[in-house]
């Protein structure tokens, strides 16, 4: 770990509202990632695990407090300049792998790279790369209704990583996948964090996941409750 | 451009709907480009400027009353006139109703004079021959053509305004620049005259021909004043303006086919929405990863409307080419009926017009799903499962 914090929150509430009625889902979250961290964000149902992780990838907006990760102060940003600042700094991965089911393995991984200058060539040659650390190699021109759940996470994660984002976050990734693939999945992730430094945040309820992080976060009710690292 | 292939791709996600929609479109835009032709058609013979130097003098009362012939004296004295000619609209019928052409009894010697412009290529020796047979017609290319005519034949035409039927020897054939030109028919006045007892020394209509265009207001200013205070007073007007009366006598079609146009519009404006709009709420978990992946709100806009484009594109084009393959049997059919379509045809400026107004519609109808998929917030997007 290189220690400077590569996010940092400062009493971070979130309130959703029906009608006139305010309903908190965040409150007074106070939290320093290191750049090369990887945390395991656990709870219970409910306890706004998915709205935290959707606020420090800049896909939603605090009702209060800072945050600043990536070194921007996110509440700083238009919607068009968030977009571009997730586009250069965050890599999604999502729970149920969210390809789009028309383009090939290629094409989805090749979709973030649509958002740079990059040439054609560049773009191959970067597609071909994350196709490589995903082990993929030869399923490039297969559509995702071709290939398995774990080879379809697996494309995601490759569409993560294409464009070299510091932060990957991940909304439950082995949720929907069997014990084999998710501890596919789960290597692949430890790998990125350890090879490339990727800092790491992902959501999860399951234990045996949350054991490959290097930190677990609990919350519990919309407030932090306890940061544990975990003993390897 | 790197995302047309994204747009192409999306675009046949749903093979069978797009195929579907491109359809109606296509016999929508058919159906508007034809009914505009149409209208631009009969517009042009209200616009016809080989008519630009010609008045057409009627009755005050309306276009059914007839006139003294000799008014044409005193208009041929005029300075302005280079030629005057009594003209009866006679709709004889030639064996069946749906043989229809305009014929006419005309006062045959100044027939050429008069129609210069129509009446371009013929015999002196047949021109003579008409001139002398008082049952003679001289009639167009076309028209002999498509009944087989030829010098000689005997034909009769029975009015469907006068009590009586005219028995016509064919004695000459003429050409114009236009087809559409060549589809009349005249036969010497006498015979009118002679077989209608109230047509003696009357005549629905003269037709006058001026020397220079600019005098045509003065002229009919003259004509009119001249005749005010006659027991049968007179209407002048040019011909084109006279053309547009009769095309009136049709009906109001001018409102009648623009607001079938406008009703089309709307549905093709419909069913494109309607397309858009779902294959538009069916992706939004998608256009919210595309939204999170950092595509800005413009670049989600491009990529959807780029579809709805693409949709009224290609119905578009489609629309038109299938208006524009129709156009001959339009012509050949509608114009036995209706003379006036003899020469329909869609022409560049319609085409434009109607292209025009699809791609208005798609682009209007993919705007506003598409819009509001880029104001949903992305949260929301990537929970509605
Ligand atoms: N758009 C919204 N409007 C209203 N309430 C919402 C909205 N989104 C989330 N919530 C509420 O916020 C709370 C936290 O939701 P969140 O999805 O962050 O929980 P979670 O910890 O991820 O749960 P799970 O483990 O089930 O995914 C829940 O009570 C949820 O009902
Ligand atoms: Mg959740």
């Amino acid at each position: 770990m290189n220690g400077e914090p590569i996010i940092r929150l400062r009493r971070l509430a979130k309130s959703y509202y029906r009608e006139t009625l305010e309903i908190p889902v965040l409150q007074g979250i106070d939290l320093d990632i290191p750049a090369g961290g990887y945390y395991a964000l656990m709870g219970p149902s409910g306890s706004g695990k998915t709205t935290l992780l959707n606020l420090i990838a800049g896909i939603d907006r605090p009702s209060a407090g800072e945050l600043d990760v990536c070194g921007f102060a996110l509440n700083g940003l238009d919607d068009d300049e968030l977009a571009a600042w997730r586009s250069a700094y965050v890599g999604f991965i999502f729970q149920n792998y969210n390809l789009v089911p028309v383009l090939t393995a290629f094409e989805n991984v090749e979709l973030p790279l649509l958002l740079t200058p990059m040439g054609r060539r560049e773009r191959r040659e970067r597609v071909v790369e994350a196709m490589e650390r995903v082990n993929l190699m030869d399923r490039m021109e297969n559509y995702p209704r071709q290939l398995s759940g774990g080879q379809e996470q697996r494309v995601a994660v490759a569409r993560a990583i294409v464009s070299n984002p510091e932060l990957l976050v991940a909304d439950e990734p082995t949720g929907a996948l069997d014990a084999k693939n998710a501890e596919e999945i789960m290597a692949l992730l430890e790998g990125l964090n350890r090879d490339l430094g990727k800092t790491i945040v992902m959501v999860t309820h399951d234990p045996k996941a949350a054991h490959h992080a290097r930190h677990q976060i609990h919350l519990e009710k919309g407030v932090l409750d306890r940061t544990v690292e975990v003993n390897r | 451009m790197k995302f047309l292939h994204l747009i192409l791709r999306s675009f046949f996600r749903s093979k069978r709907r797009t195929v579907l929609t491109i359809l109606s479109i296509t016999v929508s835009v058919a159906l508007i480009a034809i009914l505009q032709s149409v209208l631009a058609t009969l517009d042009g013979f209200a616009n016809n400027p080989d008519a630009s130097n010609r008045i057409v003098v009627r009755h005050k009362v309306s276009i059914t009353n007839m006139l003294p012939m000799r008014y044409e004296d005193w208009i041929r004295q005029q300075p302005e006139v280079e030629a005057v000619m009594g003209l009866q609209w006679f709709q004889g019928v030639y064996i069946d109703r749906r043989n229809f052409f305009p014929n006419f009894a005309s006062e045959a010697e100044y027939v050429t004079a008069i129609f210069k412009e129509e009446i371009v290529d013929y015999s002196d020796a047949q021109y003579r021959d008409f001139l002398r047979d008082r049952n003679g017609c001289i009639v167009g290319k076309a028209l002999a053509d498509k009944f087989g005519w030829k010098i000689g034949d005997v034909i009769s035409l029975q009015s469907e305004i006068f009590p009586i039927t005219v028995r016509l020897t064919v004695r000459c054939i003429f050409r114009s620049k236009r087809p559409a030109d060549e589809m009349g028919l005249h036969f010497n006045y006498k015979l009118l005259e002679e077989g209608v007892f109230y047509m003696k020394g009357r005549t629905g209509n003269f037709f006058v021909r001026v020397r220079h265009p600019d005098d045509v207001p003065k002229l009919i200013e003259r004509i009119d004043r001249h005749f005010r205070d006659a027991v049968e007073p007179t209407f002048s007007e040019t011909e084109n303006a006279f053309q547009l009366e009769f095309l009136k006598m049709m009906g109001n079609y001018t409102t009648i086919i623009q607001m079938i146009t406008g009703a089309v519009l709307v549905a093709i404006l419909i069913v494109t929405a309607n397309t858009m709009a779902m294959a538009i709420r069916e992706r939004t978990i998608e256009i919210s990863v595309f939204r999170a992946m950092g595509f800005r709100t413009g670049q989600i806009l491009l990529l959807l409307m780029g579809e709805g484009v693409l949709l009224s594109i290609l119905g578009g084009v489609f629309g038109l080419g299938l208006a524009w393959a129709m156009a001959g049997a339009i012509r050949n059919v509608a114009g036995t009926f209706l003379p006036y379509l003899q020469n329909f045809t869609i022409d560049f400026g319609t085409m434009a017009l109607c292209f025009q107004a699809t791609l208005g519609v798609g682009v209007l109808s993919t705007f506003i799903p598409a819009y509001r998929a880029t104001r949903r917030p992305i949260v929301d997007g990537l929970r509605s499962l």
